[in-house]
């Protein structure tokens, strides 16, 4: 039997909430993480070293909380996902499991699109999980656009004073966000194709890292990603696909257009997909491997963006 | 050590060596087949010449290596005494005759056979396309243990762009314009993988791993990856499908390790070489 607001509910229930002092996150997350305690169920807490302090010293009995530390829990959604899906097979049978996270976004240093797909795509991918999970937001440095993504991304919504509500900006269906463009993307680029062959994109892209100080495993990387990139413009997408590459000494910006609309679902690319054997796979390991992966669509049709290397 | 890759010439091939010439113009498949042939004369094989057409013209077509045709080195052999009626080969006796006449090349002195050959005609049709390719592979067995070596031409301007691609992804080399990756016999694995695996080659990979009849014999199917440029998580479980999830790929790259580990291949084994 679920407790708490979850009581009744099945599956996934999926609750952001918003606080702007220290006191608002303990008074919002503590009684949370204390009632799921009392009643036994596995509570596992993934904040940032600093919140994780703050519930530390106010919980009832920090013992029997599970951390993750959160700056390994989040540093990319596919591995978010790969180790919950570990961890809550780990309580399989369980009435309730209850998890508070820290979802980075840009105000945090990260960036936001492939989070803001994450927020959307986990009520799909944990849908049969008796799991309350709870994502704070703190309002002093996320930005209002992820404010707004978020709200659109979760179902519930916790307020002051205990309470549990509906949420009534969740919108039940995927926003693409506004893409994420990399300072470099002002600069001209220096690979610009048009409908190019996956080889043609590698040699492309190898030669257009010449210059740069990444490494072996990075180049590696870089590479395969325009290429599955170019591969899945031209088996799903529609023509013309157009590739362009940036690159400074210490990253490179790999972007493939084309002018089709690109995934339906934000789960796209953040898990394995299982229909079949191989579809979806090379998204997916774009996700695992680039520093980071934006998707957008505008008038012209959909563009991926993936970012290999440091940021400087 | 047999020649791999797409070469431009068909010159300083050796007693082991098989390459697929797609060409547009006759005249030139005459003069690579005579560079072919003449090559294989300075090494002691007996060589044959096996094209359509009466045995004349033939000679004619291989005039300027005339002292060999007169001591008997060189044969010109219409192609319908070489592989039958024109319709498709049976792989294994098509195999066995050209083993027979490599051991008879050698009981004569000769250190092995070489024949340069216009298949065109064997692979006429979906049906005799696909006997010829699983040939292909058969005789590309044989010829990596035995001093066999063969050149197979075909004509770029009667046979679709897919039926050349098959053909030459069946031998180790290959002139230009034929297929973006190689699958080809080696003495220390069960095949050797030359080229680039990605969408273009996705197709005739996975007909040519059907056609190398990969699960034929015991243990891990062992795989030389040494002259692979590229190859994507798709080919990577194409081979562990055609392998029966036993197969370990030998490779000087260290990203397909990488690759494999990432998205977890059933079966598939990257060793670094």
């Amino acid at each position: 039997m679920r407790t708490g607001a979850a009581r009744g509910h099945e599956g996934y229930f999926h609750e952001t909430a918003f606080y702007g002092s220290d006191a608002d996150f303990q008074a919002l997350v503590v009684p949370f993480l204390d009632e799921g305690v009392s009643a036994g169920e596995p509570v596992l807490v993934a904040c940032g070293a600093a919140n994780e302090r703050l519930l530390r010293d106010r919980v009832a009995d920090p013992s029997a909380l599970r951390f993750l530390p959160g700056s390994d829990q989040y540093s990319r959604p596919t591995d978010t996902i790969l180790e919950y899906r570990k961890v809550f097979a780990e309580y399989a049978g369980v009435a309730q499991i209850r998890v508070v996270g820290d979802v980075p976004h840009t105000g945090t240093g990260a960036s936001w699109d492939w989070w803001s797909r994450y927020e959307a795509a986990v009520n799909d991918i944990f849908a049969e999980v008796p799991l309350w999970g709870l994502c704070p937001y703190d309002l002093r440095t996320t930005p209002a656009d992820v404010l707004a993504d978020v709200l659109r991304a979760h179902p519930r919504v916790a307020g002051a004073g205990g309470r549990h509500l509906a949420n009534p900006d969740y919108l039940g269906s995927w926003t693409w966000p506004e893409p994420d463009r990399d300072p470099l993307e002002v600069e001209h680029p220096l690979v610009d194709l048009l409908d190019p062959s996956p080889a043609e994109a590698r040699r492309a892209v190898s030669a257009a890292c010449v210059a740069t100080r990444l490494t072996r495993d990075e180049l590696d990387d870089v590479v395969y990603a325009a290429s599955e990139a170019v591969t899945n413009a031209l088996t799903h997408g529609k023509p013309p696909a157009r590739l362009r590459v940036w690159a400074d000494d210490a990253h490179v910006v790999v972007a493939v257009a084309d002018r089709g609309e690109g995934p339906a679902s934000p789960t796209a690319g953040l898990v394995p997909t299982e229909r079949t054997t191989t579809a979806g796979l090379g998204l997916w390991l774009t996700h695992r491997t680039c520093r980071d992966v934006s998707l957008s669509r505008d008038a012209d049709g959909f563009t991926i963006r993936m970012v290999v290397g440091g940021s400087t | 050590m047999r020649t791999s890759g797409v070469l431009h010439a068909t010159r300083g091939l050796g007693l082991h060596d098989h390459i697929c010439w797609p060409y547009d113009d006759p005249a030139e498949f005459r003069r690579r087949a005579v560079e072919f042939l003449a090559d294989g004369l300075a090494l002691g094989q007996r060589c044959w010449y096996v094209s359509e057409g009466p045995t004349e013209e033939l000679l004619s077509h291989v005039a300027e290596l005339g002292a060999a045709l007169d001591s008997g080195a060189l044969r010109v052999v219409s192609i319908d005494d070489t592989y039958g009626d024109g319709g498709a080969v049976t792989p294994a006796e098509q195999v066995a005759t050209y083993a027979a006449a490599t051991r008879a090349a050698l009981a004569d002195g000769f250190s092995g056979l070489r024949v340069a050959a216009e298949a065109t005609p064997m692979v006429r049709g979906d049906e005799a396309l696909d006997a010829f390719c699983r040939y292909e592979h058969l005789v590309d067995r044989y010829m990596a243990g035995e001093p066999f070596a063969a050149m197979c031409a075909y004509d770029r301007t009667e046979l679709p762009a897919s039926a050349i691609g098959q053909l030459a992804c069946l031998h180790p080399a290959s002139g230009t314009g034929g297929s973006p990756f190689r699958l080809y016999a080696v003495p220390h694995a069960r095949v050797a993988l030359d080229g680039e695996l990605d969408l273009e080659s996705r197709d005739d990979f996975t007909r040519a791993l059907d056609r190398a009849d990969l699960r034929a014999g015991g243990g891990p199917v062992v795989v030389d990856g040494s002259s692979l440029e590229f190859i994507d998580h798709h080919a990577l479980f194409a081979l562990s499908r055609a392998a029966d999830g036993d197969v370990v790929l030998r490779t000087r790259r260290s990203a397909p390790a990488r690759l494999a580990a990432l998205v977890g291949v059933p079966g598939l084994r990257v060793e670094a070489e």
